[in-house]
């Protein structure tokens, strides 16, 4: 059905084309679809849905129109597009989109060609910025004609009334649906002007508005369609969005900013955000100083588009003979036990909530996003996480930072913090990992 | 979005790894002592498993035989009489000491050796008999109470308890003659419940004969008059598995004689003002090794015993309190005449009067159940002695409180005598654990056998077919349960018929109590422990779900044997059950809300603000 639908439209634009090709873009055209009924081309058109089977054995129906049908339908939508260009002349906009089908519905009392508009409206849409634009579409869906599509008699109504069109309504709906915009009681109006009550564009909506109020809020951790612009509050958001925890603080170690040296070099501080819970900043006390610590990063974290990069701290796991908590004495309390001695096994459906920071492959302490990935940056921020966390004195930090992409956008190399200078390589950092420990606390 | 190799998201169970270790090691602890058993039969232990077990509670234990009905029948009278002719409590109280003659009195009669065996000089009565005994002394004066319970509910009862045949021969026939007094000392002014925080010590001498004990003891009961105490003081004790030296807590029977003894002078309180109260110093006191108590390095068990087995004595002692001061109250109500009526006659005082009655009826239930339980050799009988500690100490202050209430301005007065009650009433609220501290353990010994009850269930489960019967057992309760339905528990056959519809109470209090347990613990888990706001209704709730049953038991005791006053009891046993019923229910409801949830963190927030602000954070109403 689909394949002859789409033959169907192939022949019809070919049909059009020596009126098209000689028009001129805001030159109202001098015969519409109507006019031109008397072309028995235009039999064509329809058949198989309103033809006797005479015709159905056109010696010209051919594989050899596709490939004249797709220059044909290509200089059509040209037509269209160009449309959008002229009127819009660079500075494309929802005024200036509104503009362009103001021009085409003033053009013609007929609305000719409006299959072919509304086609090539709902490709510029992205281009104009007003996809997600629900006055947009309801303005376009009231290009059609109205009540000329509307079946009036049941043999009509029993077959496909307009398939072209029903077809063009549809895919306006569809765009709809693929970018979440829910339909209006003034679509539905629309649709009902132009379509009448039993039509597909009319059962479509029919199924958006079933689904769609079903599904809006499906996803509890929903990213907004406007991301902030500010990095700052883009990380923020990252942060919190990433650190699950409502107690978990965001800190803003360092605002971008420029500074001039007295050298006169110019200096960009990048932005530096931090967030720790306190569950983490007690899983950092009582980290063992002897064992190192890992910056690591960047990590990608994906907001609709955009991708954005955070950094971990974090510690390879507890030994298992370290593991052993501090033994609990059962002698200790007199009056109540101040331990209980069993231990459920849980299953997967009982867990209330499953710690996100004490991990089997070793505890995150902290994560930060930055203007800039080098390990003076990040440097920093340890220097900083310090004043919560005093542990981080006299814990070695070891950078394991990858080459992201935020290197490349990093400026010159600034001085390493004294205190975070080992930097060792990813590929080696196994290897030198069992002497750092010593060496880190010697200097620190 | 995309979660990269981040850690954050990573579904875990964080329970595992940090818990698992204590199993490991296996030692039955004082605690576990209580839970070890696989079924037990203490009904407060099976409560909190949603069971019931009968064999305790019903029929009410007849603890006494004829014969030692008969020697308790001839004790009654003379002590009774020899409270109310000769000791007198106000002149106590205002001496701040017992009368010597009264001291002389009561040595005479053996009142200092309730419990000695026959053989040793004492009158070796059982723990009912016991409990009789110093209800009466309860009923009169709590000053003396203290002084003898101090003596002998705790002082020496170490040695009853632990000590050795030499040990008793040496010591019991002095101090039940009350020729040589008897002091407990636990407490230290670093260490109220905290074992580990004990600064007394004791260092075995390089001979291995005698231990030099050094440290103080604070708010020792009897401290300025004992001349023999029980100290539990630190030890170096070696670990024979590991051969690592470890302080430990041991039991000592310190002597004053020994030398380096003294104590301070009586501390002023607010009640219990006759009973001596002193700090005691043991300074270099050489004790002989022989003077250990149980074992070395076993003075936990020692203290977990003591204080286990003389908290039935304080129900016994406060159901005669209440008895002593509801009589007062009730004869006020009777013969007061306001607006031409006898005040007993307006509702307001009926219901203070009724609710009096009710709460010295399930105090004095509980002392004498869990009396004859211990009577009758039962091992389980702690949680229920906590339960009538708390239950004991807040009902004699609720009911002295609504005594004097009753009695208006008069029982604000000192000749009434009902003031020197409320004072003395108060620090059993207090001592021996506090109730706050004694809740958390009876929540927690339920929480602990419960959550053995639901472990042994999860074993179950992994050998399914093995364990059939058990499992087919237990989805069907859970499944009724889910459905409303009762679980097919029943009082039936225990309680009397007409008491049927209080039984139906308890049973479905039970059904749900045991349900909601099995909630918070597959919720909590482990960290239940850290839920004190939930331990302490937990334990609300178990303490009313105990007293109905007790009284259940007591009434339908009454009620078979046809007593002149069963119906009576039988009307408070009903009020009790359906008022207890309803407390219960609320409590189960509030747990299960989230309600609950945001009040517990509001406290915490009001209480963190508070101690931020060092007391009230709101800004005066004024402004100023």
């Amino acid at each position: 059905m689909r394949v002859s639908r789409c033959l169907q439209r192939l022949q019809d634009l070919r049909l059009l084309r020596c009126s098209w090709q000689t028009a001129r873009v805001l030159q109202p055209e001098p015969h519409g679809p109507r006019a031109a009924r008397s072309n028995p081309q235009q039999h064509r058109v329809v058949r198989g849905f309103h033809c006797s089977p005479v015709f159905a054995k056109d010696p010209r129906l051919p594989g050899r129109l596709v490939g004249e049908d797709d220059k044909k339908r290509q200089t059509s939508l040209v037509a269209h597009d160009d449309l959008f260009e002229q009127i819009a002349m660079g500075a494309k906009s929802k005024a200036t989109f509104a503009k362009v089908i103001d021009v085409f519905n003033k053009r013609d009392i007929r609305r000719r060609g409006h299959v072919e508009f509304i086609y090539a409206a709902l490709r510029k849409m992205p281009e104009f910025g007003v996809e997600r634009d629900l006055g947009v579409y309801n303005r376009l869906l009231d290009v059609f004609p109205k009540e000329v599509f509307v079946p009036t008699n049941f043999i009509q109504r029993m077959f496909n009334h307009y398939p072209r069109q029903q077809e063009c309504g549809v895919q306006l709906l569809e765009q709809m649906e693929n970018y979440g915009i829910t339909p209006n009681v003034e679509t539905k109006v629309l649709l009902v002007q132009i379509f009448g009550e039993k039509s597909h564009p009319m059962r479509k909506y029919q199924r958006l508005m079933y689904w769609f109020p079903k599904f809006k809020h499906l996803n509890p951790f929903p990213v907004p369609q406007q991301l902030p612009e500010d990095p700052v509050d883009l990380a923020r958001f990252s942060l919190t969005r990433i650190a699950n925890d409502l107690d978990a603080k965001v800190t803003v170690h360092q605002l971008p900013c420029s500074d001039v040296t007295e050298s006169g070099e110019e200096i960009h501080r990048p932005y530096i955000l931090g967030i720790q819970s306190p569950g983490q900043r007690e899983l950092l006390a009582k980290h063992d100083p002897s064992r190192p610590v890992f910056v690591e990063g960047p990590f990608p974290l994906w907001l609709r588009s955009t991708c954005v990069h955070y950094y971990v701290l974090r510690a390879d796991p507890p030994l298992p003979q370290d593991q052993v908590e501090e033994a609990y004495d059962p002698e200790r309390s007199f009056y109540f036990p101040l331990q209980l001695d069993f231990s459920l096994d849980r299953d997967v459906w009982d867990e209330e909530g499953f710690d996100v920071e004490d991990l089997d492959e070793g505890p995150v302490y902290a994560m930060c996003m930055a203007g800039r990935g080098d390990q003076a940056t990040l440097g920093q921020w340890i220097s900083d996480l310090q004043r919560d966390n005093p542990v981080l004195g006299r814990v070695p930090t070891l950078f394991r930072l990858d080459p992201g992409p935020q290197h490349l956008q990093g400026g010159g190399d600034e001085e390493s913090e004294p205190r975070h200078r080992l930097h060792v390589e990813t590929e080696e950092d196994q290897a030198v990992l069992d002497e750092e420990p010593r060496r880190g606390r010697g200097k620190l | 979005y995309i979660i990269s190799d981040s850690e954050c998201f990573i579904l875990k169970k964080s329970i595992s790894v940090t818990h698992m270790f204590f199993f490991a090691g296996g030692h039955q602890t004082c605690f576990s002592l209580f839970f070890s058993s696989q079924e037990s039969k203490s009904f407060a232990v099976n409560m909190f498993k949603g069971q019931i077990a009968t064999s305790q509670v019903f029929p009410f234990p007849k603890a006494l035989n004829e014969e030692q009905e008969q020697f308790l029948r001839e004790l009654v009278g003379p002590v009774s009489k020899f409270f109310e002719e000769v000791n007198d409590p106000a002149k106590n109280d205002a001496l701040e000491k017992v009368e010597d003659h009264t001291m002389e009195g009561l040595k005479e009669m053996g009142a200092f050796g309730l419990q000695v065996p026959g053989d040793l000089g004492g009158l070796g009565l059982s723990n009912t008999q016991y409990a009789r005994l110093v209800e009466i002394v309860g009923s009169h004066d709590l000053g003396v109470g203290i002084t003898l319970g101090a003596h002998q509910s705790i002082g020496f009862k170490g040695i009853l308890l632990f000590g050795n045949k030499a040990q008793k021969e040496k010591y019991l026939p002095k101090l039940a003659t009350g020729e040589n007094i008897a002091a407990f000392c636990l407490t230290e002014p670093a260490s109220g419940s905290d074992a580990a925080s004990i600064k007394t010590t004791a260092v075995l001498s390089p001979c291995g004969q005698y231990y030099t004990m050094n440290g103080s003891k604070i708010w020792i009961s009897n401290g300025g008059l004992a001349e023999i105490f029980t100290v539990f003081a630190k030890t170096p004790v070696k670990d024979p598995n590991t051969g690592e030296v470890k302080d430990k807590i041991t039991a000592f029977i310190v002597e004053r004689s020994f030398g380096g003894v003294s104590h301070g002078p009586p501390e002023k309180k607010m009640g219990i003002k006759a009973s001596n109260t002193a700090e005691v110093y043991f300074d270099n006191v050489r004790v002989p090794a022989d003077c250990v108590l149980g074992e070395v390095g076993g003075g936990f068990k020692v203290a977990m015993n003591i204080l286990n087995n003389g908290r039935f004595g304080m129900a016994a002692a406060l159901s005669g309190t209440m008895k002593g001061v509801i009589s007062k109250a009730v004869d006020h109500a009777a013969n007061r005449t306001q607006f031409g009526n006898k005040i007993h006659t307006y509702g307001a005082i009926q219901e203070k009067v009724a609710r009096m009655a009710m709460l010295h009826y399930v105090t004095e239930s509980m002392a004498y159940m869990i009396s004859g339980n211990m009577d009758s050799g039962a091992a389980e009988f702690q949680i229920e002695a906590a339960i009538s500690k708390i239950f004991a100490s807040e009902a004699a202050w609720t009911v002295t409180d609504e005594s004097i209430q009753v009695m208006g301005g008069m029982g604000f007065m000192k000749d009434c005598g009902v003031e020197r009650v409320m004072r003395d009433l108060r620090i059993f609220r207090i001592f021996e654990g506090t109730n706050d501290i004694l809740r958390l353990f009876v929540a927690l010994n339920g929480f602990q056998n419960a959550g053995n009850h639901l472990k042994s269930l999860q074993k179950a489960l992994k050998n399914p077919i093995g364990n059939a019967g058990l499992l087919a057992g237990e989805i069907t309760k859970r499944a009724k349960r889910k459905a409303g339905f009762s679980s097919g528990l029943t009082l039936q056959g225990s309680v009397h018929p007409e008491l049927a519809q209080s039984g139906d109470l308890t049973v479905k209090a039970i059904e749900e109590f045991g349900a909601v347990i099995e909630e918070l613990l597959v919720k909590h888990g482990k960290k239940i422990i850290d839920e004190q706001f939930v331990l302490k209704r937990v334990a609300d709730c178990a303490i009313d779900l105990y007293a109905m049953v007790v009284v259940l038991s007591r009434a339908s005791r009454s009620l078979s044997q046809g007593a002149a006053s069963a119906q009576h009891e039988k009307m408070l046993c009903e009020t009790w059950c359906l008022e207890a019923y309803d407390r219960i229910l609320h409590d189960i409801k509030f747990l299960r809300s989230g309600q609950s949830k945001q009040t517990f963190k509001n406290m915490r927030a009001i209480s963190a603000a508070m101690v931020e602000n060092g007391g009230v954070v709101s800004p005066h109403p004024l402004g100023f």
